[in-house]
C-alpha cells in the first residue's frame, strides 16, 4: 500500500485527528494506517453542536441525497478514487471486491430512492409538510419524534450503510460511529453527503472505542446498532435502539414445489455477499426428504473458488487466518451431531497472499427444532432439516427474511401473521432480494416519525 | 537523634544527597527511639536489615508492599516516635481505596501537608485572593482538606459539595454507568448553585466532573467569566480531552493537574509545558515522594518513554511507604536532574487490579 491511511473524525467544525488513534490493519496483520478515537468530551460537544444546527429543508435534503449518490459512485473522496476505495475495502477488510461494488451500487440506489421511500413510508392520512393545503381542512402532519440519529455500524459488508440514509431524508441529524475493521465506506459516504450539501453539523463521523460508542448511543434520540446476539441482548430493552443482529433468514420448501428448479436461488441466498448479510439464508427446511436438496446445495456451494478478496471474481470473504480458525472451531462446536455435507473437515483455506478464505459449509439436521437451525455465522453456512405441515410456523420463527417456496395460501397467511418473521418472500425469490423503497426491517420512518394532528386558518406559508 | 537531612527544605537550601537521605531515613524509621510501632514490629519479618541493607533509592526495592496492612493497623502505630513539637501536629487521618476492598488509613502531619500543598504553589503565584470551589470528595479523602488549605492561602473560603466516590462505584458495579449519572448530575447541580451565587476563583475537581460541567453552557459561561484557575485530580485526563478543555471549553484559564494518592500523602505537580503528544508530565517532590514505572510482569523499571505500572514511594520522617504498586499505568518520563526515580505522563487505569475489576467513574 502507498501512503498510510488516516481516518479522521468528521466533526461539526471539520476533520478532527485525535492523539489517541488505533492502527488500521490489512488481512496479513500489517499496519496500513490509523483511525482516530475521539474522547467522550468530543462526542458531547459534537452532539450539542448538531442539536443546535438548523434542519436542512426537505427538498434540499432530497436533492443532496441524489447528488451524494453520484459522488459516492464516481468522485474522489478523502483522497481516494472509487476504484481505489473498492480495492482498499477488499484488501484491508477482506470483503470481496465484487461484493463491495455490489454494495456501493446498492447504497447509491438507496440514496436516490429516498424521494419515493419517504412517500411510501408515510401514512396515507398524513402530509409531509404543514404548508400542504390539506392542513387547512385538518390533516395529519408527519413529524419527527427526535432530532438526532446514531449509527453504530458494522464492517462485514458496506451494505450496512444502506439503511441510515433514510434517517437523513426524514430530517434527522446523523452521527455515524464506523466499524474499526472497515471504516472506509462510512468515511466515504459521509464525505459524499457533506459535499452534496449536508452541512457538517448535520452529519458527523465519530470513530470511538466501545465505551465512548455507548455515550453516542445514550445521547442520541434514536440509534441503530449492528452486532451479534450479545449486542442485541445488550440493547434490546431500550426502545429507542434498533438492533440489527443475526437475521436467521430461512427458506421453506413444501412438497407441492419442485426445488430442483430453484436450487440456484437457494444457493444464491446462502452465498450472496459472501454469506455476510443478515438476509443470507442460514437454514433451509424441506417437506419430505431434505437430503437430495442438501446434497445439491453442497455441490453448488462447493464450486465457489477460493480467491483473494481483491480478485475480481472473488465471492467469499477473507479474514485473518487466526479469526477464520476461530470461526471453524466454533462451527465444529455448534455442529454437534449435525451431519456435514460440505466444510465438515475445515472451512479454513489459507491464501498465499495473506489471510484465509471462509469456505462454505452445509450440514443436515434431523429435526425442525434442532438448535443448529438458529446458528448464523459470518460466511455461507447453512443447516438443512426436515419440516412437516404438523410442525407449523414454530420452526420458522425469528427470521429476518423467510422465503416460502409454497403454493399453500393458508400457510402463507399464517406466516404473515407470525410477528417474528420480519419479511416474507414467496416462490422463487432469494432471501437476499432487496429493493429500495421496500422495507428491510420496517421503514425507519415507522420508528422515527409520528403523525400530529393539525388544523390551521390564519397562518399562511410565505412561499405558497 | 534526628538528622537535619530529613527536615523539610527551607528556601535556598540545597537538595540533600540522595544516598545520605535514604540512609538517614532508614535510621529514623528503624531505630527504636524514632521509628513507628508499625515499622519496628514489621522490621522483624522483613528478612533483611533496613539500616544495613538499604543505602540507595534502588535498595528500596527490597521492601515488600505493605499498604494492604494499613487497612487494619491502628493509626497510632503509624506515628514515628521521634516526631515532636510542631512535627507531631496531625492534620488528619485520610483513607485511600475503599472502592476496591477495605480502605487503608494514613496519618497526615500538618507540616508535611503544608509542604505538600506548596509543591505546586508556583502555578498559583499570580492569582491573588480567591475563593475555592471543590467539587471533589471530602470525608476521609485528603482531597477536601487540601482544597480548604488552598483557599486559606488565597485569603478565601472553600465552597464544597458532598461527594462519595465509593457509593458511585457501587452504583456503577450494580447498575452500570447510567445509575451513576443521576448522582453525578446531582453533584453538578449543587456546584452550579455555588458558581451562580458566589465568587469562585479557583475550581478544583475531577476530570469526569469537569466534563459534565463542560456540557452545560450556562456553567461554562460562568466558569469562563469568574474562574481564574482550574485544578484537576483524582482521575485520568487523556491528552485529547485536555486539549479540548484548554483550546475550546476554557480557553485562557490555567488547567493544571495533580497526580497523587493518599498512599503517598501528597501529589506530583504538572510540569510547565508539555511532553510530545500533548501530555502533561508530573513531577513528584523528590526525595520525599518518588516514582518508578515498572514492567508489571517483571517488576523491573521500564525505560524512559515506555509504559508500565506506577510504583510510588513516600519517604519522609513523617511516614515510610515504600515500593507501593499503584493501579495506574503511565509513561516513564525524564525527571529533573538529581531526582530519585522518574516523572510520569499519560496516567491511566489498567483493566484489572488485585482481582477486583477497576471501574473508572466520576472519581
Amino acid at each position: 500500500m502507498g501512503e498510510p491511511i488516516q481516518i479522521d473524525a468528521l466533526g461539526p467544525a471539520g476533520p478532527y485527528r485525535s492523539r489517541n488513534r488505533r492502527p488500521l490493519t490489512s488481512l496479513s496483520g500489517a499496519q496500513i494506517g490509523e483511525i482516530s478515537q475521539v474522547p467522550s468530551l468530543y462526542v458531547h460537544r459534537t452532539i450539542a453542536a448538531m442539536r443546535a444546527a438548523p434542519v436542512v429543508p426537505g427538498a434540499r435534503r432530497l436533492d443532496a441525497l441524489d447528488t451524494a449518490a453520484e459522488l459516492f459512485l464516481t468522485a474522489p473522496l478523502g483522497g481516494l478514487g472509487p476504484d481505489e476505495y473498492v480495492r482498499l475495502v477488499s484488501t484491508a477488510s477482506g470483503v470481496p471486491r465484487a461484493v463491495v461494488r455490489q454494495s456501493v451500487g446498492w447504497i447509491a440506489d438507496v440514496l436516490r430512492a429516498q424521494r419515493t421511500t419517504v412517500e411510501l413510508a408515510m401514512p396515507r392520512g398524513a402530509v409531509g409538510d404543514w404548508r400542504d393545503g390539506r392542513t387547512r381542512e385538518g390533516a395529519a402532519v408527519w413529524a419527527r419524534r427526535g432530532d438526532l440519529f446514531a449509527v453504530h455500524a458494522a464492517g462485514n459488508t458496506p451494505a450496512v450503510h444502506g439503511l441510515w440514509p433514510e434517517a437523513l431524508a426524514l430530517g434527522y441529524k446523523v452521527v455515524v460511529r464506523p466499524s474499526a475493521r472497515e471504516p472506509y465506506t462510512a468515511f466515504r459516504l459521509v464525505e459524499a453527503l457533506r459535499q452534496a450539501g449536508f452541512p457538517p453539523a448535520t452529519l458527523t463521523l465519530l470513530p470511538t472505542d466501545h465505551d465512548v460508542a455507548d455515550v453516542i448511543i445514550a445521547e442520541a434520540d434514536f440509534a441503530i446498532v449492528y452486532g451479534g446476539q450479545d449486542v442485541v441482548d445488550k440493547y434490546s430493552a431500550i426502545p429507542t435502539v434498533l438492533t440489527q443482529g443475526p437475521g436467521r433468514s430461512k427458506i421453506l420448501v413444501t412438497a407441492d414445489v419442485d426445488w430442483r428448479d430453484s436450487i440456484d436461488i437457494i444457493a444464491g441466498s446462502v452465498s450472496h455477499l459472501g454469506g455476510t448479510a443478515c438476509t443470507c439464508a442460514s437454514a433451509v427446511l424441506v417437506e419430505g426428504d431434505p437430503e437430495p436438496l442438501a446434497r445439491a446445495l453442497a455441490e453448488r456451494l462447493g464450486r465457489i473458488p477460493s480467491l483473494p478478496a481483491d480478485h475480481p471474481d472473488a465471492i467469499l470473504t477473507v479474514q485473518p487466518t487466526a479469526s477464520v480458525v476461530e470461526v471453524d472451531q466454533y462451527l465444529h462446536k455448534v455442529a454437534g451431531d449435525a451431519r456435514p455435507l460440505l466444510g465438515g473437515d475445515t472451512i479454513v483455506d489459507e491464501l498465499p497472499s495473506g489471510g484465509a478464505v471462509l469456505r462454505p459449509a452445509v450440514h443436515m439436521v434431523d429435526s425442525p427444532r434442532a438448535a443448529q437451525l438458529g446458528v448464523e455465522l459470518p460466511f455461507p453456512c447453512v443447516w438443512v432439516g426436515p419440516w412437516r405441515p404438523a410442525d407449523g410456523v414454530a420452526p420458522l420463527r425469528d427470521s429476518l427474511v423467510l422465503t416460502a417456496m409454497t403454493t399453500r395460501t393458508e400457510l402463507i397467511d399464517a406466516l404473515l401473521d407470525e410477528p417474528s418473521i420480519i419479511n416474507l418472500y414467496l416462490g422463487d425469490n432469494p432471501t437476499t432480494w432487496l429493493r429500495p423503497g421496500i422495507p428491510h426491517d420496517g421503514y425507519l420512518g415507522e420508528v422515527l416519525m409520528r403523525t400530529k394532528g393539525m388544523i390551521r386558518t390564519a397562518v399562511e406559508s410565505p412561499a405558497a | 537523634m534526628s538528622s537535619t537531612v530529613l527536615d523539610l527544605p527551607r528556601a535556598g537550601q540545597p537538595a540533600p544527597d540522595p544516598d545520605e537521605y535514604i540512609g538517614a531515613l532508614m535510621r529514623w524509621h528503624f531505630d527504636a527511639s524514632t521509628g513507628s510501632p508499625f515499622w519496628l514490629r514489621r522490621a522483624r519479618s522483613l528478612g533483611f536489615d533496613p539500616i544495613a541493607d538499604v543505602r540507595t533509592f534502588a535498595d528500596l526495592r527490597l521492601f515488600p508492599n505493605v499498604v494492604d496492612e494499613f487497612r487494619d493497623v491502628p493509626v497510632e502505630d503509624l506515628i514515628p516516635r521521634g516526631l515532636a513539637g510542631e512535627d507531631r501536629v496531625i492534620a488528619g487521618v485520610y483513607e485511600s481505596g475503599g472502592t476496591t476492598g477495605a480502605p487503608k488509613r494514613f496519618v497526615m502531619f500538618d507540616r508535611w501537608m503544608e509542604f505538600a500543598l506548596s509543591w505546586d504553589e508556583f502555578h498559583y503565584a499570580d492569582l491573588g485572593p480567591a475563593n475555592v470551589l471543590a467539587v471533589a470528595p471530602s470525608g476521609p479523602h485528603m482531597f477536601g482538606e487540601f482544597a480548604a488549605r488552598r483557599a486559606r492561602r488565597h485569603e478565601g473560603v472553600r465552597f464544597t459539595v458532598d461527594l462519595d466516590p465509593r457509593w458511585i462505584k457501587r452504583l456503577i458495579e450494580r447498575d452500570g454507568p447510567g445509575a451513576a449519572d443521576l448522582y453525578a448530575e446531582h453533584v453538578i447541580d449543587q456546584a452550579a448553585h455555588v458558581l451562580t451565587t458566589q465568587a469562585v476563583g479557583i475550581l478544583i475537581t475531577t476530570p469526569p466532573l469537569l466534563e459534565r460541567m463542560a456540557r452545560r453552557d450556562d456553567l461554562v459561561e460562568l466558569i469562563r467569566k469568574n474562574v481564574r484557575f482550574i485544578c484537576w485530580s483524582g482521575a485520568h485526563m487523556d491528552a485529547d480531552s485536555r486539549e479540548i478543555f484548554q483550546a475550546e471549553v476554557f480557553p485562557g484559564i490555567p488547567l493544571k493537574g495533580l497526580y497523587g494518592s493518599t498512599t503517598i500523602l501528597g501529589m506530583s505537580r504538572e510540569r510547565p509545558g508539555e511532553a510530545a503528544g500533548g501530555l502533561a508530565v508530573f513531577d513528584p517532590p523528590s526525595p520525599y515522594i518518588a516514582f518508578r514505572v515498572v514492567d508489571p510482569d517483571t517488576g523491573d523499571d521500564v525505560n524512559l518513554g515506555e509504559r508500565g505500572q506506577v510504583v510510588m514511594n513516600h519517604l519522609t520522617k513523617y511516614a515510610l511507604i515504600p515500593n507501593n504498586l499503584e493501579r495506574d499505568h503511565a509513561l516513564a518520563a525524564e525527571p529533573p536532574p538529581g531526582w530519585l526515580g522518574c516523572a510520569v505522563a499519560d496516567v491511566g487505569p489498567v483493566a484489572t487490579f488485585d482481582d477486583h475489576a477497576v471501574i473508572e467513574g466520576v472519581y
